[in-house]
């Protein structure tokens, strides 16, 4: 138990202090969960409103293909990312296996399902009368889409929430693609990993603890935006 | 010329035909008063005269010209609303609602409100101006709804049970607002299952049972 105990405490005092190697870890984290998240929204919420609202053949498919990528484990996508970005895969000249990049694509990789099918649920659960109402007021196609958008809008912005508390919590991802290196591709998350396995209980609390404050400001703001 | 003209038209709703018309012809100058009881078509034939169904037969025309469904129908819409028996109201406040339509047709913010403020005050609704919408009562909201309705410049109104389900106060403001709005020359289109308070305007009645007219 006093180990534990003085694990907190020794974790809780880098973090008071800002312990330099946790903040660049901390800052790796926001950079690439930042760029994975705005990456993903730019896909993935067309995608699902594309999916909600449109009727084409194999609609069905693709929900349950976007549906099933929820549950993908995330070393299978690190896996699946490292075939194409190594020397060897198709992507290999564009040297981007452990670097920030490698992270990011396979990061959006991951949150594109997620925002895609959060925002397809809202998007769908948008009054029919909406895009009635619009028609019968004079709207363009466009306007209709964006008027559907605007009223779904709090959820979408909670899907770009949760996909960025999901890409700052991954793990597998960001190692087998950025490879932990420190001050560069070492997330907050690889780095409790590293450090938990060396035997730094403390330094991977205070890991931890930024980690935490990160998700809970994030869920802080969606939670926010949904009452308001 | 009749604004409306109707002729065999129908609707299928899965495989039930629901709405069998033989025949309706609506002018201007005098409301037209859909009646009938619950279920016999008066919701579907307004639906279907906005533009939001499409019949699988039938000819359907407005001042002349056929009615185009879908997409391309536009300019149709344009010229005709539609205020549901429970309309919705967009999420933000009354004015963001009412000046929808005129947005809608491209006007810039201060033309929109100033249309808006025109049908609010014809609506009795300079009350409830910078309300939010979504805590409305149900009379205010159909007031609201009239006023945006009014506010899209619309030469034809069609009106879905405009004083059901609203308290008795409201429901006055509104049959009054109606005799107004059929003074000042719109083409108004009206379902009802209570005509009593059509009494002092010029009706043409249309009753219908179960999707026919009868």
């Amino acid at each position: 138990m006093e180990y534990l105990l003085d694990g907190f405490a020794d974790g809780l005092m880098r973090v008071l202090r800002s312990d330099p190697e946790v903040m660049r870890a901390a800052w790796v984290t926001i950079k690439v969960g930042f760029w994975a998240t705005i990456l993903a929204s730019l896909i993935g919420l067309p995608v699902g409103f594309l999916l909600a609202t449109a009727r084409f053949r194999g609609r069905g498919f693709a929900i349950t293909v976007f549906q099933t990528s929820l549950g993908l484990p995330t070393v299978v996508i690190g896996l699946l990312v490292y075939g194409f970005i190594s020397r060897r895969g198709p992507l290999g000249f564009a040297d981007l296996l452990f670097t920030p990049s490698a992270i990011i694509v396979g990061l959006v990789v991951l949150a594109i399902p997620l925002v895609a099918v959060f925002s397809m649920t809202s998007v769908a659960s948008v009054d029919e009368r909406v895009r009635e109402t619009a028609l019968t007021l004079g709207a363009s196609n466009g306007l209709v889409a964006w008027t559907v958008l605007r009223e779904a809008r709090f959820g979408m912005v909670a899907a770009v929430l949760a996909a960025f508390g999901r890409v700052s919590s991954e793990v597998g991802i960001a190692m087998m693609l950025g490879g932990n290196i420190e001050g560069y591709t070492r997330t907050l998350t690889t780095a409790i990993a590293l450090e938990s396995m060396k035997g730094e209980f403390g330094f991977g609390i205070a890991l931890g603890v930024v980690l935490l404050v990160i998700i809970f400001v994030t869920n802080l703001l969606s939670r926010y935006i949904q009452r308001s | 010329m009749d604004v409306f003209f109707l002729e065999n038209v129908k609707f299928r709703f899965e495989s039930d035909l629901v709405l069998d018309i033989g025949r309706i012809e609506v002018s201007s100058g005098v409301v037209t008063l859909l009646t009938g009881a619950n279920g016999s078509g008066k919701t579907t034939l307004l639906r279907v005269m906005a533009g939001l169904l499409m019949p699988e037969d039938g000819i359907i025309k407005y001042k002349g010209k056929a009615v185009i469904f879908g997409k391309p129908g536009l300019k149709y819409r344009r010229q005709i609303t539609l205020l549901a028996q429970e309309p919705y109201l967009f999420q933000g406040n009354v004015m963001l609602n009412v000046s929808y339509g005129p947005r809608a047709r491209g006007m810039n913010i201060s033309q929109a409100n100033k249309k808006a403020e025109e049908a609010i005050l014809k609506t009795r609704c300079e009350g409830l101006i910078h309300r939010d919408a979504a805590k409305l009562s149900g009379g205010e909201k159909k007031r609201v709804a009239l006023a945006r309705a009014l506010a899209a410049g619309a030469e034809t109104l069609l009106l879905d049970e405009p004083i059901s389900h609203v308290d008795e106060e409201n429901s006055e403001l509104i049959a009054g607002i109606i005799k107004d709005l059929a003074a000042s020359g719109i083409t108004l289109v009206v379902s009802t299952h209570i005509p009593e308070w059509t009494n002092s305007l010029s009706v043409k009645n249309v009753r219908l049972a179960y999707g026919r007219v009868v």
